[in-house]
């Protein structure tokens, strides 16, 4: 669920928190030109519009964060962020109030970053990273990625090492592009529950975290039960499935009451302007038709002055397996969830990309980036992407 | 081309010249020792108190100040664009305010003299009485 408010609203607000203490405003901004082709004539990812055309909406981006200090460790943050694809659409993507628990221990109420991979919290800061898109195969774009709920933050210092870590509870409900119904689907995820820790050295990092949430499939059980499954149970009606049958079928399939698993680790390496990323994740709604997810990206990059240099590949591959459907006896049944699986499961994709960062200014940074690479969905096949934009910090 | 050669030599010498030594200064009543470490640790945002458990509070200077420059490279050994990426990722993400940022060596160290919780840093060769110099680099 988008949390868009009228500009009037916000800015009334925005006088309120003045009156009542100090307010700190900061911002961060992407005005980038977009260019995405493929073979099969269907865009690549969701967020682009596949003609080839040139786009200044598709990445481009506006953002203002405004915190206000209470006093003793007490503050209030919100940031509203207007998003080309959007149209630009103001929505206030979080609002949270914190308070420090100590200098090791901060505390989190309202809405806010959900890291379910490790640069999930700033993937759209790109002045803060070195891509002009942080490779899709992991950072794929998922909503929950923006949650509400409560957070503790530590971070405690030993030496020369540093450990940070999050864990967090809270509820999401939205929507997310499926390809195989190429369109948004509504779904939810209630008790989610994560935990992160980043181990931190001069010139390097390791970092690890998993969330786990229950499933409340929406509108993506309707569409497996109504568009791919209900052919599949008339036929197996007509041959003698009865009603238990159907039920355990329907059970099988959904994702209602469902777990779904998430958990990634990776690391960074800085050294000598030599700077290496990996990372991956493994994610899954379990005992249910999705296929467990494996993705992973390695970037390697020089820093010449202000400039950085940074190739990387990237890919998503899906393991499909059918145990969800062991307890489907009736064999139409089960050639008809066997199928869905295989549908569910059928998109794949990598690619192999270069970007540049210019830093032409204090507060802005030019990115140049071309991407390539092949998916599995005949609709798409071999693609391309190419930008040119400037990230700002303000 | 012995002109150019000359030219280049002088240019250097100026560059040269120009780098000021860094000084990381504190009140003078602050017994803390300090290395590279610990104070990049603090203007980092990873540490928020000196070794002795006091609070810490760092002061920078504008990113267009030539000292913030020298301070970046040397102590933090980071560009000040890389150092604004990782307040950034901090800033966004509600993990912490990059430190306050003052204009002149002077009001720095009017700063650090009046508070005994602050750390900055200041062009050697400005340092006056008022404050205690930690570490110069």
């Amino acid at each position: 669920m988008r949390y868009r408010l009228k500009l009037s609203g916000i800015i009334l607000a925005m006088m309120s928190m003045t009156a009542a203490a100090d307010i700190t405003f900061n911002g961060f901004a992407s005005i980038r030109a977009t260019a995405a082709d493929s073979d099969g004539g269907e865009p690549p990812f969701s967020t682009f519009k596949g003609d080839g055309d040139i786009s200044f909406k598709d990445e481009s981006l506006f953002a203002l964060q405004a915190r206000a200090d209470l006093t003793e460790g007490l503050s209030a943050t919100v940031q509203l962020m207007a998003e080309g694809i959007n149209d630009f659409e103001v929505e206030a993507r979080w609002a949270y109030v914190s308070y420090e628990l100590s200098d090791r221990h901060r505390l989190s109420l309202g809405r806010f970053a959900n890291p379910i991979f490790f640069q999930s919290e700033y993937e759209k800061v790109g002045y803060a990273h070195n891509f002009s898109r942080l490779p899709t195969a992991v950072y794929i774009g998922f909503e929950f990625s923006t949650i509400e709920g409560i957070a503790l933050d530590s971070t405690f210092d030993f030496d020369d090492y540093v450990l940070d870590t999050k864990v967090l509870y809270g509820n999401w409900d939205g929507g997310a592009f499926f390809a195989v119904t190429g369109q948004e689907e509504s779904f939810a995820l209630n008790d989610i529950m994560s935990i992160r820790a980043t181990l931190t050295y001069d010139w390097w990092k390791i970092f690890a975290g998993a969330f786990v949430a229950e499933m409340d499939g929406g509108s993506i059980d309707q569409a497996v039960l109504n568009t791919f499954a209900a052919p599949g149970i008339a036929a197996a009606q007509a041959l003698g499935a009865t009603d238990a049958d159907v039920a355990t079928f329907q059970e099988a399939v959904t994702w209602t009451g469902e777990d779904g698993l998430y958990w990634y680790s990776g690391f960074n390496i800085d050294y000598n302007n030599w700077i290496f990323d990996f990372e991956y994740a493994s994610y899954q709604v379990e005992d249910s038709t999705d296929a467990l997810n494996n993705v992973w990206y390695a970037a390697l990059g020089y820093r010449f002055g202000s400039t950085v240099l940074t190739v990387h590949t990237e890919e998503l591959t899906q393991d499909i397996d059918y145990d969800s459907l062991s307890p489907v006896q009736h064999p139409v049944l089960v050639a008809t969830g066997r199928a869905i699986h295989d549908a569910l499961g059928a998109r794949e994709f990598d690619g192999y990309g270069i970007s540049l960062r210019y830093d032409f200014h204090s507060n802005a940074a030019l990115k140049m980036d071309y991407f390539s690479g092949e998916d599995t969905r005949p609709t798409v096949k071999d693609y391309t992407i190419w930008s040119v934009g400037i990230d700002l910090v303000f | 081309m012995k002109n150019s050669m000359l030219s280049i030599f002088l240019l250097g010498a100026v560059s040269f010249s120009s780098v000021a030594d860094v000084a990381v200064i504190v009140h003078p009543s602050n017994a803390d020792a300090l290395d590279s470490g610990n104070i990049s640790k603090i203007f980092l945002g990873k540490s928020k108190k000196f070794p002795s458990g006091e609070q810490a509070v760092p002061v920078s200077q504008l990113s267009k100040n030539p000292i913030r420059v020298e301070f970046d490279r040397k102590v933090l050994n980071k560009s000040s664009s890389q150092v604004k990426a990782h307040w950034s990722k901090l800033l966004f993400t509600g993990k912490g305010q990059p430190p306050q940022e003052v204009t002149t060596d002077g009001e720095v160290i009017e700063l650090v003299a009046n508070n005994p919780n602050i750390i900055g840093f200041v062009d050697a060769s400005q340092v006056d009485a008022t404050v205690k110099v930690v570490a110069t680099f």
